[in-house]
């Protein structure tokens, strides 16, 4: 069959699954953002239980294979009474995962603002919530976009690993049509043309935020 | 053809109480349902639900795969809805890699897998099977143009032979010392190895080799047979003795009838649910 051809056929068959990757992807992305923050929190708070809590989970996140941790939530729980359907079972992983990178690039940001705000903004008698809500906050979220948009663009690829708990994802879709056509070259490449197109509107945003957020004037 | 790898994963990696704080912190609407106590037999599960969840690869041609219009077709999707007809339930497929298969069954996720599951003294120690319903054997693949001709597993010694991660190939190709096992996904990546030349052999089902050779457009032809005949079966979890005493009578009877026979000779052309002659 010519490749054209080939590949025209199976869009409908990738398309469905790119949505079940957009659906992961966007709800990893939300769950995430969102534990993250709080991980972050953690990770500069000044209470020592707190931060090690944080530590520990980061290291344990970063430090295990995602596709690990993936087979632990929905293969594994099950012998401990908890059995997840493949969606939660997957976006749970999915911002699990993505919350630790995540948490790092905020907290990284929040350390970058100089010290001087800090006392600035006690100094007008704000409390440590008040200055960090808005003095400091609004500045990180700045120089943390750019690796947040790194962590966001890499959570996109990584719903690939949830064919592995019965998902037909992207790129098992893809591998469904090589299976009866033997063709792995274009539907792969054309898989990866999906994932790219998808990162693209994710860059779009990174930008718009990045433009959104920049200081006014130049320098 | 699993390796219990995926198993010992789940063992060495679950640190209970570390999992419960990441559920607790996760704020996700989950719907959480307890699996059902083993006290209940699985036949009395299935009847009471009306269906039979069936797991399969569906990219394993020609026993389960996707066809133009995204349905399931093959001969293992077949034997799947007539055992289900014969336990007067509705088949429900769910399609997965066949790397977490077996784990899925263990855990729950679905009730049986008609995916080719050769029955191993090693698998039945952890799960139960069904009769036999496919008898094939193993097979070599080897280049066309390829002069030599391995005729058994230990010619093969010093040269570089394909199987399938997990599969019971591996098995046997790893029992010979000697031989330079590679490991691949799945049939079609370690028959274009074969064909490129990255591999001398690849080892895998008689069967699904007919199939492929027919259908792929590579460079191959068949090799020799290897080893003892394979039987393959439908597994399911332990300790659900009604449910395999219906399964036993599902598959015998579908035996008897032709029916088996009938869906080995459109899928085949040859009857594959008896023990072969050759």
């Amino acid at each position: 069959m010519p490749v054209f051809q080939l590949v025209l056929q199976s869009l409908p068959v990738l398309a469905a699954g790119a949505l079940l990757t957009i659906k992961f992807a966007i709800l990893a992305m939300v769950f995430g953002l969102a534990a993250a923050v709080v991980v972050a929190l953690m990770g500069i708070s000044q209470v020592t239980a707190l931060r090690r809590i944080a530590r520990f989970y980061v290291s344990l996140m970063r430090g295990t294979p995602l596709l690990v941790q993936i087979f632990v939530i929905y293969y594994g729980l099950p012998s401990l009474g908890i059995s997840l359907d493949p969606t939660p079972a997957g976006v749970l992983a999915l911002s699990a995962n993505a919350a630790a990178y995540l948490s790092e690039s905020m907290r990284g940001a929040i350390l970058g603002i100089a010290r001087g705000q800090w006392l600035a903004a006690y100094s007008l008698g704000l409390s440590r919530l008040d200055t960090l809500r808005f003095v400091i906050g609004p500045q990180a979220l700045r120089l943390a976009v750019p690796s947040l948009a790194n962590s966001l663009i890499s959570l996109v690829k990584d719903t690939s690993l949830v064919s592995v708990i019965t998902v037909t994802e992207l790129l098992r879709s893809a591998q469904e049509v090589i299976a009866t056509t033997f063709q792995p070259l274009p539907l792969y490449l054309a898989a990866a043309a999906i994932y790219w197109i998808l990162c693209t509107i994710l860059e779009a945003l990174q930008h718009w935020f990045e433009r959104h957020l920049a200081l006014p004037g130049p320098h | 053809m699993p390796c219990y790898c995926s198993i010992r994963y789940q063992a060495k990696y679950m640190k209970i109480s570390l999992l419960q704080k990441r559920l607790a912190v996760a704020v996700i609407g989950l719907s959480v349902a307890s699996v059902a106590a083993h006290a209940t037999d699985l036949l009395d599960t299935v009847k009471a639900r009306g269906t039979l969840q069936v797991a399969l690869e569906g990219t394993y041609p020609p026993f389960d795969s996707k066809n133009a219009q995204g349905e399931l077709v093959g001969y293992d999707v077949d034997v799947a809805k007539a055992v289900a007809a014969k336990l007067g339930v509705k088949p429900v497929f769910i399609t997965t890699e066949w790397s977490g298969i077996i784990a899925g069954l263990q855990a729950g996720k679905y009730d049986v897998i008609v995916n080719q599951v050769g029955i191993t003294p090693q698998r039945k120690a952890s799960l139960d099977f069904s009769p036999p319903y496919t008898y094939s054997v193993a097979q070599l693949i080897q280049r066309k143009n390829d002069d030599r001709n391995f005729k058994s597993l230990e010619d093969l010694k010093g040269h570089k032979l394909g199987v399938s991660l997990g599969s019971n190939y591996n098995d046997m190709a790893k029992a010979v010392p000697g031989i330079q096992v590679e490991t691949y996904p799945g049939a079609a990546e370690e028959l274009s190895d074969v064909a490129s030349g990255r591999i001398d052999a690849a080892l895998n089902d008689r069967l699904t080799l007919a199939y492929l050779l027919k259908t792929a457009p590579l460079p191959l032809r068949a090799g020799a047979s290897v080893g003892d005949s394979t039987e393959m079966g439908i597994p399911f979890r332990q300790n659900n003795p009604k449910f395999a005493q219906a399964l036993a009578a599902a598959i015998q009877s579908l035996k008897q009838d032709g029916t088996l026979t009938k869906i080995s000779l459109k899928w085949f052309g040859v009857d594959v649910s008896k023990p072969a002659a050759q």
